[in-house]
């Protein structure tokens, strides 16, 4: 197995995190998290349900202000108007009033990026998620998981920093789930973008991750740090991988 | 055979036909058993109506008294939707703003339009000014209410959407939370040329010289159930006229919701 030593050799840190505290009054939700996210990476985070993962989201996000602790992109406080910190909620947020590719430019056009790079852009994630026939569409025309994708495109296009993705296919069907999975592995490996995958669902994060945290029961902690070494495409029944994704099983229990 | 083929292919045109006639059939028997001036036939109205449209009407013609009818609620529709609409998305955008406004609205809201003639006529006497005055406030309420709730119930969503990409407060206005109450600030828009429609002839009924509903006026003062009836109709047609306009007005504003409607 890769120790961490081998891991992080030759990788850059995108993301630091130090000491990273939320209480709301007296509860305890965040306890002293410390992780790096590195350059490029695949990072998955699994944790059981209620151990405080959206809370965790949304302070990275800066929508809730961290009571103690430092988020640094490339080395400077993390701050919306400056990183590209994008963020694929559990629900899907498309926009319902914009077309598919009026959807990929929001976040560009929020950006107030030069017209000819939106464009450029939008034709080259309309083309990586498979959505140019549709390009016209309304979302509510499409079904719910080809809506996720427009979500899906609409964050990459902005090559952000960071990438956020809040069990974006947890409301989707195992099927159309594996189909996006590899289409999420194929995106990240075009655009070489630093993505935070947050799942309860064990084996998605095995698929998905190069590394996962585990993270403890409230107050969350991280308990554990596992490297996935295994090549891709991944097999679910590769001895491997039942392997991993039985150590993680065990590290997440907390009874 | 043919009566069902026709049914079928033709039921398009046919039953709103069927349901006119029935009507009418309907209003000719109470007619008959009521009897004469009471409730005059459709005949007897519609003779009235061609009449009423070729002679002149307390100085004006009838297209004429629509038109004073007409002006009064375009301008007080626009006024309506100049002032309500920026104020009901602000209470609805801005939490302490809302605070402020909300209680002194709430009070203000369910008088109806019709309670402010007396004022109105205090205020602004007896020309154009009340009648407008009375049209503005039905438009004016709806038009809150409307965009109001339109933009109170944006989706948070899509509002944390734009937040993670950096969107200013104004950006997060514009780019989201009024483009996603436009549905609702529509149905307002309808609603209110609805309701102004309305108070133009309660507002017409006290002491006006000119509109439709001086023509039902007169129509009572002199006896004249017909031309009371043909002033109702007149008031019908051009309602629902309004509102079929409107309509496809929003189609073409609101097309993501064309599947909706």
């Amino acid at each position: 197995m890769t120790t961490k030593e081998e891991y992080a050799r030759g990788k850059k840190v995108k993301v630091g995190v130090t000491d990273l505290t939320k209480c709301y009054d007296e509860l305890l939700v965040l306890d002293d998290i410390n992780f790096e996210i590195y350059d490029g990476e695949m990072l998955c985070i699994v944790g059981p349900t209620g151990c405080g993962k959206t809370t965790f989201l949304n302070t990275l996000a800066r929508f809730i202000p961290a009571t103690r602790g430092d988020i640094l992109v490339d080395g400077t406080p993390s701050d919306p108007r400056r990183h590209n910190i994008a963020f694929v909620f559990q629900e899907v947020s498309s926009i319902p009033w914009l077309s598919v590719e009026d959807n990929i430019r929001f976040g560009l056009r929020i950006k107030r990026l030069p017209a000819d790079e939106i464009e450029r852009r939008v034709e080259t994630m309309l083309e990586l998620v498979g959505l140019k026939p549709f390009r016209r569409n309304f979302p509510q025309e499409l079904s719910s998981s080809m809506e996720q994708r427009v979500v899906i495109a609409r964050n990459f296009a902005l090559n952000p920093d960071l990438l956020l993705m809040d069990e974006p296919y947890g409301q989707l069907d195992i099927k159309l789930r594996y189909y996006l999975e590899d289409e999420l592995i194929r995106i990240w490996n075009e655009l070489k973008s630093t993505v935070l995958f947050v799942t309860h669902n064990i084996e998605e994060a095995v698929y998905l991750g190069q590394r996962i945290l585990v993270l403890s029961n409230k107050p969350a902690k991280i308990k554990e740090e596992i490297i996935v070494d295994l090549p891709r495409p991944r097999k679910f029944d590769d001895p491997e991988f039942v392997k991993i994704r039985e150590h993680v099983t065990e590290s997440i229990r907390w009874w | 055979m043919i009566a069902s083929g026709f049914f079928k292919k033709g039921s398009k045109l046919f039953l709103p036909l069927l349901s006119v006639a029935v009507c009418l059939s309907i209003w000719e028997v109470l007619h008959l058993i009521i009897g004469g001036d009471f409730l005059p036939s459709p005949y007897q109205v519609f003779k009235e109506g061609l009449r009423m449209f070729s002679v002149k009407i307390g100085g004006n013609t009838v297209w004429v008294h629509i038109y004073y009818s007409l002006r009064r609620v375009v301008i007080a529709y626009l006024l309506g939707a100049v002032t309500g609409l920026p104020l009901g998305m602000y209470m609805g955008w801005n939490r302490t703003f809302d605070k402020v406004v909300k209680p002194v609205f709430e009070v203000l809201r369910p008088i109806p339009p019709i309670a402010w003639i007396p004022i109105a006529i205090l205020w602004l006497g007896i020309g154009e000014g009340p009648k407008i005055f009375i049209c503005y406030v039905g438009a004016f309420v709806i038009f809150v209410l409307n965009a109001y709730t339109g933009m109170r119930y944006t989706d948070p969503l899509l509002i944390a959407a734009a937040r993670t990409y950096g969107a200013s407060r104004r950006q997060q206005l514009f780019n989201v939370a009024i483009p996603a109450s436009l549905p609702s600030v529509f149905a307002g828009v309808q609603n209110a040329l609805s309701m102004s429609w309305m108070c133009v002839l309660a507002a017409e009924l006290v002491g006006a010289r000119e509109g439709v509903g001086y023509l039902i006026i007169q129509g009572m003062d002199m006896y004249k159930p017909p031309m009371i009836m043909v002033g109702m109709i007149i008031i019908g047609i051009i309602g629902a006229s309004l509102a079929v306009t409107l309509r496809w007005f929003e189609r073409l504003v609101c097309p993501w919701r064309r599947d909706l409607t």
